[in-house]
């Protein structure tokens, strides 16, 4: 079964011709060409393809296309505003979070949701928040690093 | 994969409907259903979201102190829902265990229990409390006990047409604790090799008047451990009562062998982590725990 | 965190700079194949074998071909058959071609489940899925080999008719399931170990490991209307691709190019080809482009892992602790196909120490899994899993402090490797000074709910040199645009356009390095044994000189002097005299831009090595009810020669570290009878979360490697080495057993601690 889906992905209007089994990463990256998500394994242990539903991460190969129909979501592409990297993104450069960076979109947008939600994240809250991002090249630290630099920077403002 | 079709009703009544046209399942979370039908382990022609259902996401309590849980919640909504949390840190913290944030802002308790698995981890728990599941089909609404829900691996006695509306878990009894354990080898990700709900409350003259143990991921549903249950009724909460209830709850098990643990190491850890949940239940209502 | 202060006046080597492509990574903006699309592309799926072991009697394509959709469909036929002892380049020993084709297809015979059979393209991904359904294979099933004992029982099933053991005096009259024999020996073990004042023996099992990318193979490739192919790829290496690729399919090298994307990880999992091949193929048969990206479950069951081992162990010492015997018993399971080389990580167990008598012997021996591929550092952790449990028990037997031992017996810059060439280089005994001054040593463990140990163990890799290239061209603004012939599997992008600012005398910012593809590049082996960091440092300070050179005698012209005369100095061209003129080098640039290319080019093979070598330490506590293990604290010294980039250098380090963490403690395949793999998906295929690992420290000692730019070492490898040993050791410290099977998961510490008790509640 097809269908129009429409929904707001990164402060845009999308419309596309979904297919019934279509998964939303299907959806982001062969309809709306929005490639930054990434597909590690379809069935929701990686998190190479979290994306922001209504703001709360989500893997976006556990969702149907069909249920993004009205609803707000953020990608890696919807990160930087007007070309200006934020706060983690920054710091991931800076401390050295990515390497091979097929996990990092995902693990960018896990460290927006917990520092939406907590400013002062001490490094147990910010592995928790990761903990379903699977980063093969880094061991973790430098992300931990730069989750917690971020955290910094956002607390001292522009 | 064949063809799927998506129904979204925003009553219980339409999606009860959309069900009962035959081949169709309903979806919540989407965690488990999704990968099951992409991988073939699940067939249907439709899925019936049920998330827009007003009743299916609410969590609410009662004038009586009993909760509900909408079927479609998701276990971030209860973890969040504080006055839930405060009267059952033992669901909130089951919900936790299911999988990452990300799985957790999608799953729920409804789609958990539905979905049946024997490691199923939000379902021990609410055995332990005596939660009633309330079910909508064709033929009307009706009450079930959680525990009565499962057939099998997999199955419920749900009908084809039913939705689970809501998990009512009754008032919190006064003096009374339950929490979950289970092991993995990971700290986050893994199913449950196995894994221990227990509650108990204390009678006024401080031993356990009435108790409940079920165990994830050692029968084929989820088990009441009925003789470990017993040993409880009527002694002091001290951790050699807990170690013999977990001995007792090992052999009641019905483990079997598979690419996550061996039969002798589930029955192990059911001893363990009985003994353990026990513990954490009695450190929830203040009893030392020092002695023997 | 701990790289010492440097010693020359380097301006941009040696600084901790972010990577100059972290922007893209950061934004998702960069490509990786299953990101990239061409006009017209369809889809293209794999067949897989579902047989362990079995006689291909037929296969029927018919149904497939007659589904609406679908465009081509390819078998074992569309490729041409290479025989045995075809090879391609591949540094200093080759690759073999033969392997290449049937991890490519299988033909004849299935070896593994999950070999492919046969291919299809449409322009519907569902109709491909569909498609694949429709083949039909009718298989003569066949006894699968399933572990290595099971290979090596007499009567087993013999997988390969014609595999006569190599390395046997005198040739085995019969065809067994064994590759080679491989033997280092010196002295005399034997006498050695029986006048020994203690012994310590080890055996060990290991499971089959997954180097556990997280994007999996994926590939675009294209025929042009003139039979040209293009390939777009993720691979450690494009050369060895396109060589691949032309071998299997049958082109000449003119008429192919393969252009590297972006890599998920690699790890050595992705140096040889996977699903290129078959996609160029299908390219060819249907005349649109085509792309394959494999799903996890493929990735599982039809690339190659690292390899499962058997492995047994004896060592020696005197009574001051000075090591006399070191011998040991190295079976590693091959996969399908025979050929895995042992020579290596035999060398890993013995080349840190110090020992008259060594007796190692290695055999590759064929199962009915996929064909092992490569790993970091690849059958190293295996082997030190077994070796360091060993001479750690015999410091316990000795009442010798582990790390005293190490000290003793440590291999020193002139001593002999275990193939008997004097050591060129080596700072172990510095890095074991620096782990005694530590307070990962010193600290007290401290105690806590259950018993608590602490691990040591000793890395070492080899590593290998081969070749890299690259050349500079100068853009009309002045600045060095380098292409480098490899792959940026490490960062080197980064680290060469440090060197290369190095060697201008510039800032990063004005150097521009971007990977070149096949045709624009000059060849370059794969990114593989911790080699392209330090000899594409060779190479890019090789082509800056060329470079400056050519500059130089621009600029002679210019500043009216003898070429001789002129000097250079961070972007501006002078000369001897008192007085003299200068240009800058934008303004040299712009003055001669018709005068044609500058072109410097650079270089390296067979630089000299500069062994990894490291030592780790680590402290566990155990559940003793679960067998639980958790690893408090890690901390990995290691001497990378130079830090070209300390961030860079720890991230390599940690990530390692992490992987080997991860192999032991649990991650490994989990095979049934019938060959079926029971956790073909990362939810029972455990990698480390974040939540699993600690924070890793890392140590950075710098000796540099003599007659090497910048004394650079490789660093990827030796990481992985030592932690199932430190774990292993630290868990013998806590609870008083060794575990022999890696992954040591819950279970089988558990099993190991209660012994006759264990399940008996």
């Amino acid at each position: 079964m097809k269908s129009i889906v429409r929904c707001e992905i990164n402060g845009e209007e999308h419309e596309v011709l979904a297919d019934g089994r279509d998964t939303l990463l299907e959806l982001l990256r062969e309809r709306a060409r929005l490639t930054g998500t990434k597909e590690g394994c379809s069935n929701g242990n990686c998190g190479s393809c979290t994306v922001l539903l209504e703001g709360a991460p989500v893997n976006a190969c556990l969702v149907l296309a069909m249920e993004a129909d009205g609803a707000q979501i953020t990608t890696i592409e919807g990160v930087a505003a007007n070309g200006a990297l934020d706060a983690v993104q920054n710091a991931m450069i800076e401390h050295g979070g990515t390497q091979c960076g097929f996990c990092t979109p995902g693990i960018v947008l896990s460290a927006k949701a917990l520092l939406a939600r907590s400013s002062r994240p001490d490094t147990d809250e910010i592995r928790a928040a990761i903990a379903g991002n699977l980063c093969r090249c880094t061991g973790y630290d430098k992300i931990v690093a730069a989750v917690q630099a971020a955290a910094q920077a956002m607390e001292k403002g522009p | 994969m064949r063809e799927l079709h998506y129904e979204s009703p925003t009553t219980v009544h339409e999606a009860v409907r959309a069900l009962g046209r035959g081949d169709a399942r309903a979806l919540a979370g989407g965690t488990d259903l999704i990968v099951q039908l992409r991988e073939g382990r699940r067939s249907a022609a439709c899925v019936v979201d049920l998330k827009r259902i007003p009743e299916l996401t609410a969590i609410t309590q009662d004038a009586d102190g009993s909760f509900r849980i909408g079927g479609a919640a998701s276990f971030t909504q209860i973890a969040a829902h504080s006055k839930l949390a405060t009267a059952y840190p033992g669901i909130a913290e089951s919900g936790r265990l299911v999988g990452s944030h990300q799985i957790q802002n999608r799953a729920g308790l409804g789609g958990n229990i539905c979905n049946a698995a024997p490691s199923a981890d939000a379902v021990p728990i609410v055995i332990c409390l005596s939660a009633s599941a309330e079910i909508a089909g064709a033929h009307g609404r009706r009450t079930v006990a959680v525990e009565d829900l499962f057939a099998g691996p997999g199955q419920t006695r749900l009908a084809a047409d039913e939705v689970l509306t809501s998990i009512r878990v009754p008032p919190v009894r006064p003096r009374s604790a339950g929490r979950y354990l289970r092991f993995t080898p990971r700290r986050e990700m893994d199913i449950a090799v196995a894994g221990s709900g227990t509650w108990f409350c204390l009678g006024a003259d401080g031993t356990i008047a009435d108790a409940r143990i079920v165990l994830a991921s050692v029968a084929p549903v989820p088990l009441r451990a009925k003789a470990a249950e017993q040993s409880l009724i009527g002694k002091a909460p001290t951790p050699n009562v807990f170690t013999e209830a977990g001995r007792l709850a090992a052999r009641e098990a019905r483990p079997i062998s598979d690419t996550r643990g061996s039969t002798e190491y589930r029955r192990e850890l059911v001893a363990v982590l009985t003994k353990r949940a026990l513990e954490a239940c009695a450190h929830d209502l203040r009893i030392r725990m020092d002695g023997p | 965190m701990n790289a010492p202060e440097p010693k020359t006046d380097l301006k941009v080597v040696g600084k901790r700079l972010p990577r100059i492509d972290a922007g893209e990574r950061v934004t998702g903006r960069a490509v990786y194949p299953a990101d990239f699309k061409r006009p017209g592309m369809v889809w293209g799926r794999v067949k897989r074998s579902t047989q362990a072991h079995a006689r291909i009697l037929r296969i029927d394509t018919s149904r497939a071909a007659s589904l609406k959709g679908v465009l081509a469909i390819v078998t074992a036929a569309d490729f041409p058959e290479v025989p045995m002892g075809s090879s391609i380049p591949f540094g200093e020993t080759g690759q073999d071609l033969w392997v290449i084709s049937l991890i490519n297809m299988a033909r004849e015979k299935v070896l593994w489940i999950g070999q492919p059979v046969a291919a299809v393209a449409a322009a519907d991904p569902h109709v491909a899925a569909q498609a694949i359904d429709l083949i039909e294979v009718e298989y003569d099933p066949l006894p699968a080999v399933m572990d290595i004992e099971a290979a090596l029982a007499p009567g087993a099933p013999i997988l390969h008719g014609h595999l006569i053991t190599k390395g046997v005096e005198p040739a085995p009259r019969t065809a067994s399931n064994v590759g080679a024999r491989t033997l280092i020996a010196r002295g005399d073990v034997e006498a050695a170990l029986a006048t020994a004042a203690a012994t310590a023996e080890q055996q060990v099992v290991v499971d089959t490991a997954h180097q556990g990318y997280l994007e999996p193979q994926a590939v675009v490739a294209e025929a042009d209307p003139t039979g040209f192919v293009t390939v777009w790829a993720s691979t450690q290496g494009a050369f060895q691709t396109e060589l691949m690729v032309a071998g299997l399919v049958g082109l000449p090298l003119s008429k192919i190019k393969v252009i590297p994307l972006e890599i998920g990880g690699g790890f050595g999992g992705k140096i040889l080809t996977h699903p290129e091949p078959i996609a160029v193929r299908l390219a060819q048969k249907c005349g649109r482009p085509v792309k394959i990206v494999m799903s996890r479950e493929e990735v599982m069951i039809g690339t190659g892992p690292a390899a499962a081992a058997r492995i047994a162990v004896r060592v020696g010492a005197d009574r001051d602790g000075r090591l006399t015997a070191i011998d040991g018993r190295y079976h590693i399971d091959t996969g399908g196909i025979p050929g895995t080389a042992t020579t290596l990580l035999m060398q890993a167990s013995a080349a840190p120490y110090q020992c008259d008598n060594l007796r190692l012997e290695g055999f590759d021996v064929v199962t009915n899994k996929p064909r092992t591929e490569a790993y970091r550092g690849p059958g190293g952790i295996q082997a030190v899993f077994a070796v360091e449990q060993a001479i750690d028990a015999l410091a316990q037997k000795l009442d010798l402090d582990p790390l005293e031992l190490r000290r003793r017996n440590a291999a020193v810059t002139g001593s002999r490797m275990p193939i008997g060439t004097p050591f060129p280089s080596i700072g172990l005994t510095t890095i074991l000074d620096r782990v005694g001054a530590h307070p990962c040593w010193t600290d007290p463990i401290g105690s806590g709910r259950f018993p608590r140990g602490r691990g040591l163990a000793l890395g070492y890799w080899r590593g290998t040199s081969m070749t890299s290239a690259c050349h500079i061209t100068i853009a009309g603004d002045g600045r060095p645009m380098v292409t480098m012939g490899s792959v940026d599997l490490s960062g080197t992008r980064t680290t060469m356009a440090q060197v290369a600012a190095e060697q201008f005398g510039l800032s990063i910012d004005d150097v521009h390095v971007v990977m070149g593809d096949t045709k624009s590049a000059a060849f370059s082996d794969a990114a593989a044994g911790s080699r392209v960091g330090r000899t594409m440092t060779a190479a890019v300070v090789e082509a800056s000189r060329d470079a400056l050179e050519q500059l130089k005698a621009r600029a002679a012209e210019k500043l009216q002097c003898g070429a001789g005369d002129v000097t250079y100095s961070a972007g501006v061209f002078g000369t001897q005299n008192a007085g003299g003129a200068s240009i800058a080098l934008a303004d040299l640039m712009k003055a001669t831009l018709t005068e044609g290319a500058i072109v410097g080019r650079g270089v390296s093979t067979k630089l000299p090595l500069g062994v990894e070598v490291g030592a780790h330490v680590c402290d566990v506590e155990v559940d003793t009810d679960t067998g639980q293990v958790t690893v408090l604290r890690y901390t990995a010294f290691q001497d990378v020669g130079k830090a070209l980039n300390p961030t860079a250098v720890e991230g390599q380090i940690a990530g390692s570290v992490a992987q080997g963490l991860g192999w032991a403690l649990t991650e490994g395949f989990d095979y049934d009878s019938q060959g079926r793999l029971r956790n073909a998906s990362l939810l029972d295929y455990r990698m480390p979360t974040a939540l699993d690992l600690p924070p890793i420290e890392c140590v950075i000692i710098e000796t540099p490697v003599p007659n090497v730019p910048y004394g650079v070492r490789g660093v990827g490898e030796v990481p992985i080495v030592p932690p199932a040993a430190t774990v292993a050791n630290a868990i013998a410290r806590a609870v008083g057993v060794r575990i022999g099977h890696m992954p040591m998961t819950p279970e089988r510490v558990l099993r190991a601690i209660k012994g006759e008790a264990f399940g008996k509640v």
